[in-house]
């Protein structure tokens, strides 16, 4: 009894906790500025969609748009090519190398790229890779290497021995092996990760914001961060950018959220 | 006819020579327009005014300190204002912090400048203030393209001069005489001028006219009005300042009229502003300790908000323009915010002086010159042509107007005309004894930061002797 | 194969690592000549520093108990939601949803909600006459840091709920079958079964949670920047401000170094604690 009650209390509250502030958000993207201080949990008084309008002339969130999808697309899919290569390579090689490689890119799962950020940006200034998307790119796919390495390396150390041997007896070479044996195996390891990596960099704020200054290069949290701004402060705003900003995560999410969450915990349980 | 003619003539004469402390010319306004409000008769409420046109009339003191009916209109001390330069073939990078506030018009001005300059092209590139802040010299520093761009007065303005960023003005006809020479100052290092301010803000308190009307209040003129003003209109159910101590950039603005009146002199304040900035002085002195003081007599007055400390900019504002707070202690650059929020409010704000001291006030308000515009001294010679080009192309009276009706701002360029109501209520101001904002004569972000810091702690309840000593210690942390 | 990967990774990971090593050891405001200062940043950091203590006692705190509630709660609410319904699916596409939002968006809707004057929270405990329990969350120094707690708990108690309810569902059922022969409570089966039973997964769930609460730069920076008084400043939020706001990159770079000895102190500490390797 006791253990229903609690059961059923602690759910209510935590979905409460999380569907009140998004019904807070949802309904303020269609309110004025005052109508969200003084009712934020009402329905709005006058449906209207003058937030939207704003926010689509301004123009500028869907550059932003444009470029997280770009940013966020190009670097998920190096860090996979990469990843994949390494992680091979490394669960191929029982020997010393394999060994030392796993090591090292196991270093940077123990230290945040955070700890870079000073020799990074002093870096890409002197390169002039400042403000640049392949710059920002690089960052990313560093960033996400170790953690890619990590799940797909015990991955393609669960595909028994036997297939590759098969493939090698054939003459094939590593490189066919891997991508005629080890990548198709791997479709759902490397979809569940892509999901992963594709959430970290669509969300990140610290990279964009040490590397990106112009408006027209600026993904999306940082330019949320805009809407912020000194002298103006509109919450109907920035509602409606935050809600646009979340939309194709959400859309993906409801989508595919078996795969979802496969790829967001593999991220946990392999790491 | 004749009397009015002369009496024109020798406003101008005494105003020439008033401009170059105020470059100010009030000049006569050819025919009378409603009852009673007659060039040069006498009138009540200063700011009061007939509209915004240009032949519309303020109520501002004359030379001889009477309150009468004048136009108002920025003249030049050393000959009338020149046109914009043509800029070469080429594009460039224009950086800057307003890109939400002022993206729209700049847009609209670049590209006027672009048409009127075939084969020049200005990319816009910008950052939030905060942002600018922490990145913007290193980010400008490398980027060659970036021939024009923006800094704040302050620390920033001689972080890049110290940096040798930037090319010099001084010898520009633009800069002596499209521009107002008393908002010059913010834009000069070592002597030269090195950029050219173009705000022209007020960085003193805004009120609500109506809601003073309406309870009959007048404006407090001393340190004991205001505390005594605090609690009618505490008691009144208002919020008497909309203070957003969880806002540091914006409480902090308030600092500068509580500095105005603080020291004898200018000189004196800027040595003991500059003593704390560099270690010599602590918080502990006694005039900051004083300072403070009147900070905690001003929150036991309940001047302050509840929560005081939890108070962001937006909430500020909320409270201001939703007729819940009748001053908002910030500044005449947050009149634009508050007419989004409220459009109601269009007409209803007036500068109000802080004062702080029972004595007779030195300044009855703040001005900032800032948004100082700056050639890159990295950028190649065709760049800086383009880059100087804009900068003069800002500074004219037809592009700051644009400028300043769009963004509700005033500007520091000469001939500039105001339709935007706001602007033309507050203009007055403009020849009013104000202080150039003292808040930024502290050089060192870190140590204002922490100064701030500490005043924000003491109106949220903190003892003044200890939090005092506590900053103190970190300030001195941090130089050492 | 691997020598594109490796390449990047030593050129953009492993020679910033050492950089900062190098960096750490002079006084370099980044525009002129480094000066070589031998280990003086690290004395400062160590005798002379305030802040830094308290941003250290801070990111420890923070750590502290974003793994003891956010562990907590994601065990409790996969012990609730393990099996395999309509209804717990429902909850836990609900309770993982925060996860798939940025630190950004998030910071937005909490200084909305965290609004001492204008919030929702204000606001509801002021209606229902809680007036108490209406703080000054994020504007004040006693509960600032503890707000960003919570937030950070919300963000992320389903992700690791998810990754309880994998680790749980492989319990073999036999044991909870045993147990209740035995005619255990459901507290005790949780401490005789699922407690020991899920620790190598609490294991990992408590290390990429420290992990991730370092990391907690965006969710601070897009909230309260550090403030009031320095009470939320986080290592990383401090190493950006010491960096980028006040020019000291050399003094910087050495907090960075303190801050990885500090993940690799308590990261080895905690495998100590649980016993285990992940």
């Amino acid at each position: 009894m006791i253990y229903k009650v609690s059961r059923w209390l602690g759910l209510t509250i935590f979905s409460l906790l999380i569907i009140i502030p998004t019904a807070i958000v949802v309904l303020g993207t269609f309110k004025t500025d005052l109508e969200i201080y003084d009712s934020p949990m009402a329905l709005p008084l006058n449906w209207t969609l003058d937030n939207y309008r704003r926010l689509l002339d301004d123009g500028e969130i869907l550059t932003n748009f444009k470029n997280s999808i770009f940013v966020t697309s190009l670097s998920v899919l190096i860090t996979l090519i990469l990843a994949s290569m390494v992680s091979f390579a490394i669960a191929r090689m029982m020997n010393v190398t394999g060994k030392v490689l796993f090591v090292l890119f196991s270093l940077g799962l123990a230290i945040p790229g955070q700890v870079n950020i000073i020799p990074i940006y002093l870096l890409f200034n002197d390169l002039g890779l400042t403000n640049t998307y392949h710059g920002l790119i690089a960052v990313n796919v560093v960033a996400t290497l170790p953690i890619s390495v990590f799940i797909l390396t015990s991955f393609f150390k669960e595909i028994p021995n036997e297939m590759y041997e098969v493939a090698s007896i054939d003459g094939a070479t590593h490189f066919k092996v891997y991508r005629s044996i080890a990548l198709p195996l791997s479709k759902p390891a490397l979809g569940a990760t892509s999901i992963f990596l594709f959430v970290i960099c669509w969300n990140d704020l610290l990279f964009p914001l040490l590397l990106i200054t112009e408006s027209a290069k600026k993904t999306l949290p940082l330019a949320l961060l805009d809407y912020r701004g000194e002298y103006a402060t509109s919450f109907s705003m920035i509602f409606t950018a935050v809600l646009v900003a979340s939309i194709p995560m959400v859309i993906m999410y409801l989508a595919m959220q078996k795969s979802f969450v496969a790829g967001l915990t593999a991220g946990a349980v392999k790491g | 006819m004749k009397t009015k003619g002369s009496n024109s003539f020798s406003v101008r004469r005494i105003s020439a020579a008033a401009a170059i402390a105020f470059a100010l010319v009030a000049t006569l306004l050819p025919s009378a327009t409603a009852a009673g409000e007659v060039f040069g008769k006498a009138c009540k409420e200063e700011g009061a005014n007939t509209g915004t046109s240009s032949t519309s009339l303020v109520c501002k003191e004359d030379s001889k300190g009477k309150l009468t009916w004048q136009r108002v209109r920025l003249g030049s001390a050393y000959g009338a204002p020149v046109a914009a330069l043509r800029a070469p073939k080429g594009s460039i990078e224009f950086h800057h912090w307003r890109g939400a506030e002022d993206g729209k018009v700049f847009d609209q001005i670049i590209a006027l400048f672009e048409e009127r300059n075939p084969g020049a092209k200005i990319k816009q590139v910008t950052m939030p203030s905060g942002d600018y802040t922490n990145l913007g010299y290193s980010k400008i520093r490398t980027n060659n393209k970036a021939a024009v761009f923006a800094t704040f007065r302050g620390s920033q303005f001689v972080q890049f001069a110290k940096g040798d960023m930037m090319t010099n003005l001084s010898a520009e006809r633009f800069t002596r005489q499209n521009v107002i020479a008393t908002g010059l100052t913010a834009g000069q290092y070592e002597g030269k001028q090195l950029g050219i301010p173009l705000h022209y803000l007020f960085n003193n308190p805004v009120y609500n006219t109506e809601i003073f009307a309406k309870e009959k209040w007048d404006l407090p003129k001393n340190f004991t009005g205001l505390l005594a003003w605090c609690k009618t209109a505490k008691s009144a159910g208002y919020t008497p300042l909309a203070w957003s101590g969880g806002f540091r950039p914006n409480a902090g603005q308030m600092l500068n009229s509580m500095l105005m009146n603080s020291a004898p002199d200018y000189a004196t304040l800027q040595k003991r502003i500059e003593d704390i900035d560099t270690g010599k002085a602590d918080l502990q002195s006694a005039w900051f300790k004083d300072m403070a003081g009147r900070y905690k007599k001003m929150a036991d007055a309940g001047c302050f908000p509840e929560n005081a400390t939890g108070v962001t900019d937006a909430a500020a504002i909320n409270l201001f323009a939703t007729g819940k707070s009748p001053v908002i202690p910030t500044g005449s650059f947050q009149m634009g915010a508050i007419k989004t929020v409220n459009p109601a409010m269009t007409g209803k704000m007036q500068l109000f002086s802080l004062i702080t001291t029972d004595e007779k006030p030195q300044y009855v308000g703040i001005q900032n010159n800032t948004f100082i515009l700056s050639v890159n001294k990295n950028a190649s010679a065709t760049d800086q042509k383009i880059a100087r080009a804009f900068i003069s192309f800002m500074v004219t009276g037809e592009i700051a107007s644009i400028y300043a009706n769009g963004t509700s701002q005033h500007v520091n360029v000469l001939n500039a005309t105001y339709t935007n109501q706001d602007l033309v209520n507050t203009s007055v101001w403009q020849s009013k004894k104000t202080l150039l904002a003292p808040r930024f004569l502290w050089l060192n972000q870190g140590v204002r930061d922490l100064m701030e810091d500490a005043l924000i702690a003491i109106v949220g309840g903190k003892p003044i002797d200890a939090t005092l000593e506590d900053y103190s210690k970190q300030i001195k942390q941090k130089l050492g | 194969m691997s020598l594109p990967a490796l390449s990047l990774y030593v050129f953009l990971f492993l020679v910033p690592v050492l950089n900062n090593l190098r960096y750490a050891l002079t006084k370099w405001d980044g525009i002129e000549e480094p000066v070589f200062v031998g280990l003086d940043n690290f004395k400062k950091l160590a005798t002379d520093d305030d802040l830094a203590t308290k941003v250290l006692g801070n990111n420890i705190e923070f750590m502290f108990w974003v793994v003891i509630f956010q562990t907590g709660f994601a065990l409790l609410f996969a012990t609730y939601l393990v099996r395999n319904t309509r209804t717990t699916l429902f909850f836990r596409t609900l309770f993982f949803f925060p996860t798939i939002l940025s630190s950004v968006s998030v910071a937005m809707i909490w200084l909305f909600l965290y609004d001492p004057n204008y919030g929702a929270i204000n606001t509801t405990f002021k209606k229902i006459g809680l007036d108490s329990f209406a703080l000054n969350w994020l504007g004040s120094e006693d509960s600032a840091l503890y707000a960003i707690i919570f937030v950070q708990v919300w963000f992320h108690t389903g992700q690791m709920m998810v990754i309880y309810i994998a680790g749980l569902q492989q319990i073999p059922a036999e044991l909870y079958e045993a147990a209740n022969v035995d005619g255990a409570s459901r507290w005790q089966q949780f401490k005789s079964v699922t407690w020991p039973m899920a620790l190598p997964t609490s294991a990992v769930v408590v290390a990429y949670t420290t992990i991730q609460s370092f990391r907690a730069f965006d969710l601070v920076y897009a909230t309260t920047q550090g403030g009031p008084n320095n009470e939320t400043s986080i290592l990383t939020t401090m190493i950006f401000q010491t960096a980028f706001n006040e020019f000291r990159f050399g003094y910087a770079a050495s907090q960075s170094i303190i801050m990885v000895i500090m993940i690799f102190l308590i990261t080895g500490l905690q495998k100590r604690i649980l016993r285990t390797r992940y």
